[in-house]
């Protein structure tokens, strides 16, 4: 039994140590909102957080991350209401929404190491996820709104 | 193999046969019973565990799927696999019967209480350096703390006549400095007391100084280096590769954390030794530890933050739009940049591949080690892990990825036959965690 | 030819039966039994936190079956359009909501599962607003009017003096809601006439259609709630990976050995699956207790098969074989087009120009791998749970393979992860119902790992095109051709949907689309012709912009290689031959203006960009490209610019921005509008630079993003996208922006440098080579 905090709730799963992080948290946990888009680790849908860190799930195995704590899109915030959640709300980022999971872990996970992102850093950072709509502009204009909104906040807070 | 035998063969001759077996002769040290266990003091049992901790015993006296120091790990040598013994309290194939005598005696001159002499791939060569207090310390650790485990102990693959025990005596006489740590005047305390903890407890040497053919290090040509399990271990004198001089604050970190802003993270075999061990020393030792060895590879104090080497990595690894133009450069703004850059300042967490030991040093095992089987939690910053793409990315694209950091970002000479050794190292089996 | 095929399907829809009968009317149980129990749950509300519809409350009034309103005033309106990332649910219910005047609060939607009643279940062509324009305006005046009907009954008034606004009935004294009304009962129902002559709002006092929104499927896309096909759950459900035959058709199993797989954990069983409907011949699909268990032990099963005869098929040879189509006069199908015999305006040419353009084969690449979980409920009703793009052309197949009327099957309804054409073809959902038929109906999971959804892809075929025009001794153009060949997508899945060209040949609008242009060229003959050896080594597919996709790169890239032919200026050129007369006049109501809007765009286009006006640096130059999107019969008015840079060292080319301009009519939704548009216009900058495959022993040689490597961020420049104001009916938006970059941006090349592109993707090799000529 390879044990975890899975958003904040101690479980212990029982799969094969070598399955991919990824199903054990679907298919095992019974989490959907991490997906599943390559599994090669290059289309970054998998993205989730062990350890506070940006991780492709689908290529990451069970048993390397016992006794870790993993944070997942639904754990993200309990009301869906963090910074970068805001700014994908309002300017209505997602169409099929299929990697949106994996942008939104990976964006916040970005604005926690560089809370002032240039262009080129949203750049470096984010083309690892993939959007096969497409939604890169309005992806790029969130990750903006979300640091000017976390940095205002911090600013103030 | 066969020269290590005959060279092993040369050393019975050499060291004679009659005055050698005086020497050789240790005598057994009587048992003691369950009943005889002492009660050790709270505090003491803690300082034990701590330096037990510092040494990594548990790393090599735990089998892979075993319990803690009940032994069994596989040490693959030159000269054959070597299995640990198990160190439990366990009175019939463990230490349960070893008085504190005999257990001082096995770390500091090598040989266990029935009298043998240990293969020195137990570096008694380093414990040797201890205080008795320390050594005493583990002790009351052990006996109190570690579960005993009675065990079947697995016989050591080596060849005739290098099993044959009281021949180590002669490798010890030729090789051996045996005895407590002597202080250098010429250097602060805090180096002495760091000196002390590397050459003894916490044994660098044993992986990161060269050895000679018959398994000794290179006393003269300590920690310049050597390879150990396929991995590199560096050197830890001015010959380091790292692009960015090791300073004592980033030997702390990544004593202390596993990881570095200029650096890179501690993989592989020292993922175990700082996160199994010396990250639980108390600080002052690990300050000593971080001078000390600030000192053998010649630091500077300058903050590497603005220095040239860092900036040039720093531009070099900004986002090109036309990374598609090389297999290796666009897999790895795909599939590794998400990760690894940085903006203005090399964060922990973010290892800068451009000045990262790894794409450093002289072979590219470290490297594509790491991109083949990632790191697990215990591994580079505990409780974060690094993916292996093993399954995910073929040879011929782990080959474009390393040539890539290899010249574009460490701006180093190419590693010669490169694909072969990606190709070697996957067909070795994933690195045992 | 659009007109043609779209009748054929809605002439089958069951909603004008209904009417015709004077369907409904209330209910008086809670919520409305449409037929299958619910034996597993399936997302069908995308705004609902578990997918679940809402259920209506106490009595409901249901004039159309388009939608509901229960005694709380909650509208339920019911979409039989997939949602794949264009909003379309929230559209339909805008359009439905307006002419109802309800308050947009009270709305929800509900992606219903298949079921005869609907009709045609698709989801495709840039149609669905188009085509439910009319069907929802309807539903919503039949509400509003049977509504207020009822309230002037009550009050004893002309209901002419009574309005309807955000569910409340007014004659400027009483008031009352929508709810009370329902809930004292309502009845009244309608003939198909009776709907027809409804009077629709007029566009000024539309109050939602043309409003911001915020789409109903977006919240749960930030959560992580929304349902795809792949998070479908049913209890007992085992998991199936498939194993491949060499070839799409013609393999057969030889031999299948999983011993090595027997002692491994979770491992149950290896099918060779037995299939009817002939559409997965020689497939296997590996079963264990968890997805890893089934696909490791895929990975040891040796299965051996006999091979089909397209297994060593190339690209190239299916490209030869286009060229010799094309070389033989006797092939193909020739369009309707004005004046399709050119032999005379050729013969007497003083000038002749033409040229060949290819693109290679394209994947759809949709993020969700296909997939599907199947079992037979205990009403004995097979349940297919999948996202898909057309039920109605899969379920017949369903029915084929598991022996059973397509009555007893229905396809469960989930958020599609991508589309794009992919799930129209719903081949993915046979073998899985046939590994569940193989278990006696007990559920299967099948799910394709990336490398297997691609090697199952139905692609864009590549195509070969020649185009040649004719020019008199004033340089005037009295002539021009088009043939172009590829593979034919509805000639292998639905060959009966094929219109019948001028010389009787039938022909896939989807692989001509695009060709029949806007332009008064004189004599336009435009063929048509069926590479069979592509249709033969796989199953070409509609990939988002279809034919248009790659006939417009031939079109557009030739009519500035014309232009320059004759020493015009591209654009005054185009716009020269944009003339709305006679056959290009346009028509009501869906192409009114015809040529003449086509060149608006285009102009607009032109002003926003600085085309021909702008003072730009060395190798730097602004291509344009215009087209009218997906069909003559729905026309959507497209230009673009695109402004280059090449790097004449290396061949890189630099995209440095994007302008595009769309007349299409009314827009709905004016943000999802900009959405699709902008994902439209970075697609077809991936196919011009950044996307493309081969096939290489029968089947596409790139299969996961190590090798095939679609835009991402960092490729995305900036864009600038604005739309006519229009009241003209809306027509589609989710694929004309593709058409118009790849020969927008092998003109800005041209205009660089020089050099001609003459097929897709352009890479920097190419760029060189072509430079270094």
């Amino acid at each position: 039994m390879i044990k975890f905090e899975i958003n904040g709730r101690s479980v212990s799963v029982g799969a094969d140590p070598e399955t991919p992080l990824l199903w054990a948290i679907r298919d095992e946990i019974g989490l959907t909102g991490t997906k599943f888009g390559c599994g090669i680790g290059m289309c970054g849908a998998c993205t989730v957080h062990v350890g506070g860190r940006a991780t492709r799930s689908c290529i990451t195995a069970l048993v390397d991350v016992e006794g870790t704590k993993i944070t997942t899109i639904e754990g993200l915030d309990d009301q869906a209401n963090h910074p970068v959640q805001e700014a994908w709300r309002n300017l209505r980022v997602p169409q099929c929404g299929y990697c949106q999971s994996g942008q939104i872990m990976q964006a916040a996970a970005l604005l926690q190491d560089i809370p002032a992102p240039t262009d080129d850093d949203i750049d470096a950072v984010m083309t690892g996820n993939l959007c096969r709509c497409m939604t890169y502009p309005r992806i790029r204009q969130a990750v903006r709104e979300a640091a000017t909104a976390m940095t205002g906040a911090q600013e103030n807070g | 193999m066969l020269k290590n035998i005959f060279l092993g063969a040369l050393a019975i001759g050499v060291t004679g046969a009659i005055g050698f077996g005086v020497y050789a002769y240790k005598s057994p040290i009587a048992a003691i019973t369950s009943d005889q266990h002492a009660e050790f003091d709270p505090e003491l049992v803690e300082k034990g565990r701590v330096l037990a901790s510092a040494g990594y015993c548990a790393t090599c006296h735990t089998a892979s799927d075993g319990e803690p120091y009940a032994g069994n790990y596989a040490m693959q040598t030159s000269f054959g696999t070597l299995y640990s013994t198990n160190l439990t309290p366990a009175m019939e194939t463990g230490i349960g019967s070893y008085s504190v005598e005999a257990f001082r005696r096995a770390m500091h001159e090598g040989v266990d209480r029935d009298g043998r002499h240990l293969f020195p791939a137990f570096p008694y060569d380093h414990f040797t350096k201890m205080t008795d207090e320390d050594v005493d310390a583990i002790y009351a650790y052990i006996m109190t703390e570690v579960a005993p485990i009675e065990t079947v102990q697995k016989p050591n693959e080596l060849p005739f006549p290098l099993d044959q025990r009281f021949l180590q005596a002669g490798w010890k006489l030729l090789f051996a400095d045996l005895g407590r740590f002597e202080p250098d005047s010429d250097h602060s305390d805090a180096w002495n007391r760091g000196a002390y903890l590397a050459e003894g407890l916490t044994h660098c040497g044993a992986c990161h100084t060269p050895r000679n053919a018959l398994g000794a290090e290179k006393t003269s040509e300590q920690y310049a280096g050597a390879d150990i399990d396929k991995w590199s271990a560096p050197a830890l004198t001015a010959a380091n590769a790292s692009s960015v001089p090791w300073t004592a604050s980033e030997f702390k970190s990544y004593l202390v954390k596993g990881t570095t802003n200029y650096h890179g993270v501690a993989a592989g075999p020292m993922g175990p030794v700082v996160h199994e061990g010396v990250r639980d020393l108390p600080e002052g030792d690990l300050d000593a530890l971080a001078i000390y060895l600030a000192d053998k590879v010649g630091a500077t104090e300058d903050d590497p933050a603005q220095s040239e080497v860092v900036l040039a990595s720093l531009r070099k690894n900004q986002p090109d739009p036309q990374y598609r133009r090389d297999l290796g450069e666009r897999l790895y703004a795909t599939a590794c940049a998400s990760c690894h850059y940085n903006t203005a300042l090399i964060s922990q967490g973010r290892p800068d591949l451009g000045i990262n030991s790894a794409t450093n040093l002289e072979t590219p095992n470290n490297l594509i080690h790491v991109i083949l089987d990632g790191m697990n939690a215990p591994e580079g910053i505990a409780g974060v892990v690094m993916p292996g793409f093993r399954g995910a990315l073929s040879d011929t694209e782990i080959t474009a990825i390393a040539a890539y950091l290899r010249d574009n970002r460490a701006g180093q000479p190419a590693w010669p036959n490169l694909a072969k050794t990606v190709a070697d190292l996957r067909a070795s089996g994933p690195a045992v965690h | 030819m659009g007109n043609k095929l779209l009748s054929r399907m809605t002439n089958s829809a069951k909603p004008s039966d209904l009417t015709r009968r004077g369907f409904l009317v209330s209910t008086t149980a809670a919520g409305v039994a449409f037929g299958f129990p619910r034996a597993s749950s399936a997302a069908m509300d995308p705004a609902a936190p578990d997918g679940i519809p809402l259920e209506s409350v106490g009595e409901t009034f249901e004039p159309t079956l388009w939608y509901w309103i229960d005694s709380e005033g909650q509208v339920n309106v019911n979409i039989i359009r997939a949602e794949m990332g264009q909003h379309v649910g929230t559209a339909i219910a805008r359009i439905l909501a307006d002419e109802l005047e309800v308050a947009w609060e009270d709305v929800n939607i509900t992606h219903v599962d298949s079921a005869e009643k609907w009709g045609t279940m698709v989801t495709g062509g840039s149609w669905s607003v188009w085509q439910s324009w009319p069907v929802y305006r309807q539903a919503g005046a039949a509400g509003r009017t049977a509504l207020i009907e009822a309230a002037a009954e009550l009050w004893g008034v002309d209901p002419a003096d009574c309005t309807a606004r955000d569910g409340v009935v007014t004659d400027g004294t009483n008031t009352i809601t929508y709810a009370e009304l329902v809930s004292a009962g309502l009845s009244r129902s309608f003939t198909e006439e009776e709907i027809k002559a409804l009077p629709l709002k007029p566009h000024s006092e539309l109050r939602l259609v043309g409003k911001d929104v915020t789409a109903l499927d977006i919240e749960n896309k930030i959560n992580g709630k929304a349902i795809y096909g792949l998070d479908a759950k049913v209890d007992g459900m085992v998991y199936g990976v498939p194993m491949l035959p060499p070839t799409r058709l013609g393999s057969s199993v030889t031999s299948v050995d999983d011993s090595a797989a027997k002692g491994m954990n979770g491992y149950l069983q290896t099918l060779t699956l037995d299939d009817p409907s002939g559409t997965v011949p020689g497939w296997v699909v590996v079963l264990g207790e968890t997805l890893m268990a089934a696909k490791w032990a895929s990975q040891v099963i040796k299965v051996e098969w006999a091979a089909g005869e397209t297994a060593g098929v190339t690209e190239a040879e299916i490209n030869d074989h286009s060229r010799a189509l094309i070389a033989d006069e006797t092939a193909g199908a020739i369009l309707a087009t004005e004046t399709p015999d050119t032999t005379s305006a050729f013969s007497s040419a003083a000038n002749v120009i033409e040229a060949e353009y290819t693109t290679q084969t394209v994947l759809h690449f949709q993020l969700e791998p296909v997939n599907a979980t199947v079992f037979q409920n205990e009403d004995g009703i097979w349940e297919i749970h999948t996202g898909n793009q057309w039920q109605s052309l899969i379920l017949p197949t369903l029915s084929t393979a598991l022996d059973v009327p397509a009555e007893r099957i229905t396809m469960r309804s989930y958020m599609l992860g991508g589309g794009f054409g992919r799930r129209l073809n719903g081949d993915y959902t046979v073998p899985a119902a046939l590994a569940s038929k193989a278990l006696g109906g007990k559920p299967v999971k099948l799910v394709f790992f990336r490398e297997d959804d691609a090697q199952f892809d139905s692609p864009r075929s590549p195509s070969v095109q020649k185009l040649r025009m004719a020019f008199d001794t004033d340089n005037a153009v009295v002539g021009m051709e088009h043939h172009a060949a590829a593979g034919w997508p509805t000639g292998v899945v639905v060959p009966s949907f094929m219109p019948k060209g001028v010389n009787g040949e039938p022909y896939d609008p989807f692989a001509i689309d695009g060709a029949d242009h806007w332009y008064s060229v004189g004599a336009h003959r435009v063929r048509a012709l069926s590479n069979d050896l592509a249709n033969k080594t796989f199953r070409p597919g509609w990939l988002r912009s279809v034919g248009p996709g790659w006939t417009n790169f031939a079109v557009e890239s030739f009519m500035d290689e014309a232009a320059h032919q004759v020493e015009a200026d591209p654009l005054d050129f185009r716009l020269q031959h944009l003339k709305a007369e006679g056959y290009n006049a346009g028509s009501a109501p869906n192409a009114v203006g015809g040529a003449a809007r086509q060149a608006a765009v285009l102009r607009k286009v032109a002003d926003m960009s600085g085309y021909g006006t702008a003072e730009l640096p060395a190798d730097t130059a602004i291509g344009i490209a215009t087209t009218f999107g997906q069909a003559r019969s729905m026309p959507t008015w497209t230009a673009g610019a695109v402004q280059v840079h090449i790097d004449r060292e290396t061949g890189e080319i630099d995209v440095q921005k994007m302008w595009l301009a769309f007349d299409c009519g009314t827009v709905v939704d004016p943000d999802s509008a900009l959405a699709q548009c902008e994902g439209a216009a970075l697609w077809g900058l991936s196919i011009a630079l950044y996307e493309g495959t081969k096939i290489e022993n029968g089947n596409v040689a790139d299969r996961n993003l190590g090798s095939y490597t679609p835009l991402r961020m960092i490729d995305t420049p900036e864009m600038e996208i604005a739309f006519v104001e229009s009241t003209e009916v809306p027509v589609g938006l989710g694929e004309p922006g593709t058409t118009v970059i790849a020969p927008a941006i092998a003109n800005a090349i041209y205009n660089a440098t020089g050099a001609r592109m003459r097929s897709l993707p352009i890479r920097p090799d190419i760029i060189l080579a072509a430079l270094n000529a």
